[in-house]
Order: C-alpha cells, then structure tokens, then sequence
C-alpha cells in the first residue's frame, strides 16, 4: 500500500514510518508531497493536518495510527508518549528522552539526501529505543 | 521566509476547557497576542508546525482559524515585536538568575525551568548563557 506525508520528516514522521513498517503495512510504500500539496489519490495521507492519521485530542500522529489499529503493545504506548512529548504542547513532561529523540530526528533528516533515506536511517534508532524500553519494563516486572 | 507567523482564531464560548487548552498553549509556545486579536510567532519551520498543528486543533474544537506569514507587523515600531519576546523570555530568565540565589533553590526545577525558556527564546538572548553557567556552577557547588 502506499502511505503519503508531507516532506522534510521529523520525530513524528520517522516514528510513523517505523510504526506502519513494523506493525501495519511491511510492505508499506511512501511518498512525500511537498507542504499544502495536492494528496495523491492512491495514498493513505499521515501527519497532515484534517486527515485521518494525523493529530487528535493533542497528541501525535504516532499515537492516533496506535488507537485506530488497536495496537496495545505498552512498549509502543510508551513510544507514543515520548513523541507526545516531543511533537506537540504537553502540559507536564514526564519523558527525557522526548527532547533527544526529537533532536536526532531533526539530525537525521539534515544529513540524509531525502526523506526517503532519512525515514530508512530512522528505523535504527527507532529500533534502539524500543529495545531499551523492553529492558526497562523487564527489569520493573 | 517571512519574519512573523500570525495565527488568528475564533472558538466557541463554550465549553470553556477547549479556550482555556488553547490559551496555555499559545502561552507555552511563547506565542504573543497582538490586541487579544491575533498571536504572534517569530517564524520558523518549528513554529509553523507548532502553529499549523494548533489550528487543527482549533478546528477540532469547532472553531475556526487563519494561518498567515507576514514580513512587517507594526507600521510605527518594526523593532517592537522582536523586543516585546526578547523582554518576555529575559523576565523568564531573571526569576531564574534570581531564585537560585535563594536558599530553597530547588536546582533540579530551576534547570527545567530553564529548558522551558529556552524553546522561548527565539533570538537568542545573551542572558541565555548566563542561566546557563550559573546554573551549571550552582550544580558543581551543590555537589561538594
């Protein structure tokens, strides 16, 4: 299937591209149309503004992709709240890890030719974070 | 790229909890109102998303808003704009160069306190960086 966002990716992004990889769509193929651009009609539209998977209730795009699939992994939860942090306006910040994942992100996207490259380099470090936060859960069980 | 970003927004009376969410996130964003009319932001790809982002939410709660860039604001006073955020995050800083003077210092919320400010200061002020090593230097005290 093909998904479609709006160029120039970030925490948000990266993390939705990782997310609909790993859990949604493996086969998952994207797009990037530039801001306020027309969206393709064959493609699933996210983190852009008015549609479906896109920010609700004042979270992020990350988290709305996780209700509307139903997905209850507490790991991916956790994720869903670092983004949180990092993407939008929270009114307590409960997550250090939001503010440096959001700046690699940013990084990423800097030293990567396109967005398509920076969304493929992105999956290590989404991979990294889930892993630690397994170890983390472990350790508290 | 056009120096100010400009939202404009309408919101139902009530409830009164989707106005107030609003109001604290133009106040988190460091956003300042122009005649209780319109907020301002210094524009940047990060303040256009923050902006673009809070419209949609606006929309969400059945309200309605304009997104606009604008390269001159104030026709009398162009520095006026650029000097009402500078004054407002140095404020912020000053209640931080102030407590930590204090003797219940919580430095642990101070330098919270200070990351917060910092998203705020969007021309970078000098003071930025005094914050910063007094901050540091009231940490290395506190730990001998």
């Amino acid at each position: 299937m093909k998904w479609t966002t709006w160029e120039n990716v970030g925490v948000d992004r990266i993390g939705c591209a990782w997310l609909i990889l790993r859990e949604i769509d493996p086969q998952a193929e994207f797009i990037f149309i530039p801001r306020n651009g027309p969206i393709p009609a064959d493609a699933e539209p996210f983190d852009i503004p008015g549609v479906r998977f896109s920010h609700h209730g004042g979270h992020c795009t990350f988290h709305e992709l996780l209700k509307q699939h139903q997905l209850t992994d507490p790991i991916l939860h956790r994720m869903a709240r670092i983004i949180d942090e990092a993407d939008t306006v929270q009114a307590v910040q409960l997550e250090p890890a939001s503010v440096g994942l959001d700046l690699i992100c940013e990084g990423l996207r800097r030293i990567s030719p396109d967005d398509q490259t920076a969304i493929e380099q992105g999956r290590i470090v989404y991979d990294a974070l889930y892993a630690r936060l397994c170890d983390e859960t472990g350790s508290r069980s | 790229m056009k120096r100010w970003l400009l939202l404009i927004y309408r919101i139902p009376r009530q409830p009164t909890a989707g106005r107030v969410f609003v109001w604290r996130k133009l106040k988190q964003l460091g956003a300042i109102a122009l005649q209780d009319a319109a907020w301002v932001l210094p524009n940047s790809p990060r303040t256009q998303e923050q902006f673009q982002w809070l419209a949609a939410e606006i929309t969400e709660l059945q309200g309605e808003a304009f997104l606009c860039d604008a390269e001159q604001l104030y026709a009398t006073d162009v520095e006026g704009l650029r000097r009402q955020f500078m004054e407002a995050v140095e404020a912020e800083y000053n209640e931080i160069l102030s407590a930590v003077k204090s003797k219940e210092r919580e430095l642990t919320t101070l330098g919270k306190r200070f990351q917060e400010a910092l998203s705020r200061d969007f021309f970078g002020s000098q003071l930025a960086q005094q914050v910063r090593e007094t901050l540091l230097q009231a940490g290395e005290e506190s730990a001998c």
